[in-house]
């Protein structure tokens, strides 16, 4: 197949070939002048790519984030000789290495700062603002020109590297495996729990912060680690041409930076590198669109958006996919699966705890505006029992969930795990705690695969460092092997191994129903809240999924089950309470609330009403 | 003194231009939910198109033609650049229901008027003679050019028949009932389609109006629209959708503020307060000061 397909192990040594031209070619113009520029500019939009593919954001900014860190380098190893006339105050001189380590911190600063208006916003507000501080970083620089020479630039010393100078085609020997070594960490990245992080908080962040993604965490983290490696483009951009002036970091250059992201494709590293080549060599090609650039980028960029929306890099996926259809079960499908089956560990462990008491609601209250939606609310649900929550539409059984999970804060009243309140921790701290949840409008993360969903679900469990995921160090391979284990075992658990490789929007709503628990469940939780599981469930369904709920039940978890259907509360609850208007009208065994006369009244009215109405 | 109503007066009319700007971004955001990134090309394309029609390119004298013939050129090229900006990078974007498909369509349209423009017409800066003249009048001393006069009058006269025109004929309440509601407004007859297309019709001619206008207080060249397009997106949103009163206090605001940090801090730093407005407002009004807060519900 694939291994056959590219000659096997050996198939690296292609990436090899480029390494030879400085050797072979004195053509400056076509290995220095076009393909390193190419080189550094896919640096820059795989850093791009995280923002725009994974975080699904936006940035028309990423030319200032490229700026600084080119200006920093240039600032930080020019010499007074080399800009005579400039205005340069500040010139420590440093070495490139050190000038381009400070370059990568100084803008992951920049980009950490600059990340929390995407904490806020999305869409053409997002866009507009990451216009605006581009352009404001355009602007200082021009300005301070006692730091950056103003408009008339900085001409950079010639690259040195170990006491070698570097110069013209053998420039490609620094830019050429920087950029391979991107492109690997960036996919890396991608391919771990950091990337499905970004991609569930980019499909729905709540889904996400309730399987403990912090959405603020890995909104700011993808934010600066984009920024340092625009900041790591720029500061080799600086040693290009051995000089920089503001106006190559302009609107115009953020936006062709977008042009080649979306060309190309996003979320693929190949896509990057053919946007960018095509966007920096078909002007050379074709001279006569040189001066007419922008506005062939400009149609280029409307086409793709309408008739490509995966860029180039989705077509080719799509015609392989078309010349080499998939086979049953790859090899590490068929590993997954064999592993899933010898491990016979536990498949919760049991969190340190004191007590029965899991959940211990007192006193809450929650009002919307003038609206009372949860009223003197106090429930407990104690370990290994199923304590069920019933009542009619708009009683505030969905807001109880809500309200425990952390997506709305209490207006007043405390809500403990245990013995600790956790009323005021954040929804993925809680998470972290083990509260977890499904939804009832269904919240999975649609691209991913089934057993992806899982794995966002298992976030927490997941100990690498940021740096060994980027490096992919066996540690963390082992890691994500064993999750993906325990994943599939969770899948199982709930029936729906067979599934495990399918994305997860191709699922039929009941599996959909499943996988959602399945997600849950991969926060290993002391407390499982199922807001509506059974909604739209046909009565074999139900039967099948009380089994599910019981086994749940036996591994000692805590579940409090919100429903419609009588049936299934009667026969899986060891408790029942029964919400109207958000007050409690009956509490108790389900029996005891079956019969109340007050929860006929809720349901049916009384009879005087019944009469007159 | 003088200093004084100098800068009040040039600082409000820079920033009736934004206002008027910024009532263009907000006709077709109420109809379509999208901000249209192609404004400031379009102002640009007001003041070249004004410009070819009625001052000599070479000398740089007026043509002796009347001031009607760049206006209604202005208006004629406005409408057809807002149908097409509707026709081929809105609506496309509306049905791809991507979050950044509109931007990126409409500043892609953007990028192509100011590359065409750079090309067909000049890469240059020209200066745009007043057709009030250039001759500044004394007010308490200070000098007072008339186009600055004339930009203030116009651009209240604009925004009041705007507003007019939006709450007493049907037209202008179908705009305000699609923005409303699009799905009712349709249900009720109204074609939102129609309506979108004229809001960017309108939209760019009001865009095209004011390039014709800030022209002679500035320079006609390619790049002219590019940054006080976006400065004019935050008094869009200072303004507020529901009025556009709004954005006349709105442009005020920012165009005062921009004269005075030009005169007290820096003028290379005066594009720098629309920026950093832009991203204050948008932060700390995440809905806009339009937009209602909505609880999501889960």
């Amino acid at each position: 197949m694939r291994k056959s397909l590219l000659g096997g192990r050996l198939s690296w040594l292609v990436f090899l070939i480029p390494m030879i031209l400085p050797l072979v070619t004195k053509n400056t113009y076509y290995v220095h002048g076009i393909l390193c520029q190419i080189f550094v500019f896919t640096i820059l939009v795989t850093a791009l790519d995280i923002i725009m593919g994974y975080l699904g954001d936006i940035s028309l900014g990423h030319a200032g984030f490229f700026a600084v860190g080119a200006y920093a380098v240039a600032i930080l190893t020019t010499t007074q000789e080399l800009n005579a006339e400039g205005t340069l105050k500040f010139l420590p001189q440093l070495s490139f290495s050190a000038a381009l380590i400070i370059a990568i911190v100084i803008c992951a600063g920049v980009g950490a700062v600059l990340s929390f208006p995407s904490l806020r916003l999305s869409g053409d507000y997002l866009a507009a603002t990451t216009i605006a501080y581009g352009m404001i970083i355009h602007t200082v620089i021009n300005e301070s020109e006692n730091l950056t020479n103003g408009t008339k630039g900085i001409n950079v010393p010639p690259l040195k590297l170990f006491g070698l100078v570097v110069e013209e085609n053998h420039f490609l020997w620094v830019v050429y495996p920087v950029m391979l070594a991107v492109m690997w960490m960036v996919r890396n990245l991608a391919k771990s729990f950091w990337g499905r992080a970004f991609e569930a908080i980019k499909h729905s962040s709540i889904a996400a912060e309730c399987c403990g993604v912090s959405r603020a965490k890995y909104k700011v983290s993808g934010f600066a680690l984009s920024a340092a490696l625009a900041g790591l483009a720029g500061g080799l951009f600086a040693h290009q041409d051995n000089y920089i002036g503001t106006a190559t970091f302009s609107l115009d250059l953020s936006i062709l930076l977008v042009i080649a992201l979306v060309l190309g494709g996003v979320r693929s590293t190949l896509g990057n590198f053919i946007g960018m080549f095509l966007v920096v060599s078909l002007p050379d090609f074709f001279t006569g669109l040189k001066d007419y650039r922008l506005v062939a980028f400009g149609i280029v960029l409307l086409l793709t958006l309408f008739f490509l929306p995966n860029g180039l890099a989705g077509l080719f996926r799509r015609l392989t996919s078309r010349l080499f259809p998939a086979k049953d079960l790859t090899e590490f499908q068929q590993d997954i699966a064999a592993r899933a089956a010898n491990d016979k560990s536990p498949l919760f462990t049991s969190r340190p705890s004191n007590g029965d008491l899991v959940l211990n609601i007192q006193n809450v209250r929650k009002k919307f505006g003038g609206v009372t939606a949860v009223d003197k609310l106090d429930l407990k649900v104690r370990r290994g029992s199923i304590h069920g929550l019933m009542g009619p539409n708009g009683s505030g059984k969905s807001t109880t969930v809500n309200l425990i999970t952390g997506l709305y804060p209490p207006s007043e009243g405390s809500i403990q795990l245990f013995d600790a309140n956790v009323a005021k921790l954040s929804t993925a701290r809680r998470s972290a705690k083990g509260i977890s949840r499904t939804f009832q409008n269904l919240q999975l993360f649609g691209e991913l695969t089934v057993l992806d969903n899982v794995l966002v679900g298992l976030h927490q469990s997941f100990k690498a460092t940021l740096l060994s995921v980027l490096l992919s160090l066996p540690d963390t391979r082992k890691e994500e092997r064993e999750m993906q284990v325990r994943a599939y075992r969770l899948l199982k658990f709930v029936g729906l191994e067979k599934q495990a490789f399918e994305t997860a929007s191709s699922l039929s709503y009941g599996q959909a129903r499943r996988l959602e628990i399945a997600r849950a469940l991969g926060v290993n939780p002391t407390l499982l809240l199922l807001d509506e599981p059974a909604a739209g469930f046909s009565a074999t369904e139900i039967l099948e999924l009380n089994e599910v709920i019981k086994k749940i039940k036996a591994e000692g978890i805590a579940i409090l089950l919100i429903e419609h259907h009588m049936d299934m509360l009667l026969e899986v609850s060891d408790e029942l309470t029964c919400l109207d208007f958000g007050r409690t009208i009956a509490s108790g065994s389900p029996k005891e609330v079956q019969n109340s006369p007050k929860v006929m009244e809720a349901y049916l009215g009384t009879q005087t009403e019944g009469v007159t109405a | 003194m003088a200093d004084f109503v100098q800068l009040l007066v040039s600082g409000v009319s820079q920033g009736m231009i934004y206002a008027l700007l910024a009532v263009a971004y907000n006709i077709t955001f109420s109809t379509s939910r999208t901000i249209n990134f192609a404004i400031g090309n379009l102002l640009m394309m007001g003041g070249v198109v004004g410009f070819s029609l009625y001052i000599d390119m070479k000398t740089g004298q007026p043509l002796g033609r009347s001031f009607i013939i760049p206006f209604m050129g202005v208006l004629v090229v406005g409408s057809i650049l807002g149908a097409f900006i509707n026709k081929f990078a809105v609506e496309p974007s509306r049905r791809m229901k991507s979050e950044y498909g509109s931007a990126l369509a409409t500043l892609a349209v953007g990028i192509v008027l100011r590359n065409l423009v750079e090309r067909r017409w000049s890469t240059d800066d020209y200066k745009f003679l007043s057709p009030v003249g250039d001759s500044p009048i004394r007010i308490f001393g200070a000098g007072v050019y008339p186009q600055e006069v004339l930009i203030i009058a116009a651009s209240i006269f604009i925004v009041v028949a705007l507003e007019t025109f939006k709450s007493k004929t049907v037209l202008g309440r179908s705009i305000q009932a699609i923005s409303e509601d699009r799905v009712t407004a349709s249900l009720m007859g109204i074609n939102p389609g129609f309506i979108v297309g004229f809001s960017f019709i309108l939209s760019a001619m009001i865009a095209g109006v004011a390039g014709l206008l800030v022209a002679p207080i500035t320079l006609v060249s390619a790049t002219m629209g590019t940054v006080i397009g976006i400065k004019a997106y935050a008094v869009s949103i200072i303004g507020g959708l529901e009025s556009g009163y709004g954005t006349i206090v709105g442009g005020i605001i920012l165009g005062l503020c921009e004269v005075f940090t030009a005169r007290f801090i820096s003028s290379g730093y005066k594009d720098t307060t629309g920026f950093v407005f832009l991203i204050l407002i948008i932060l700390l009004r995440p809905n806009g000061i339009f937009g209602r807060k909505v609880v999501r519900k889960v």
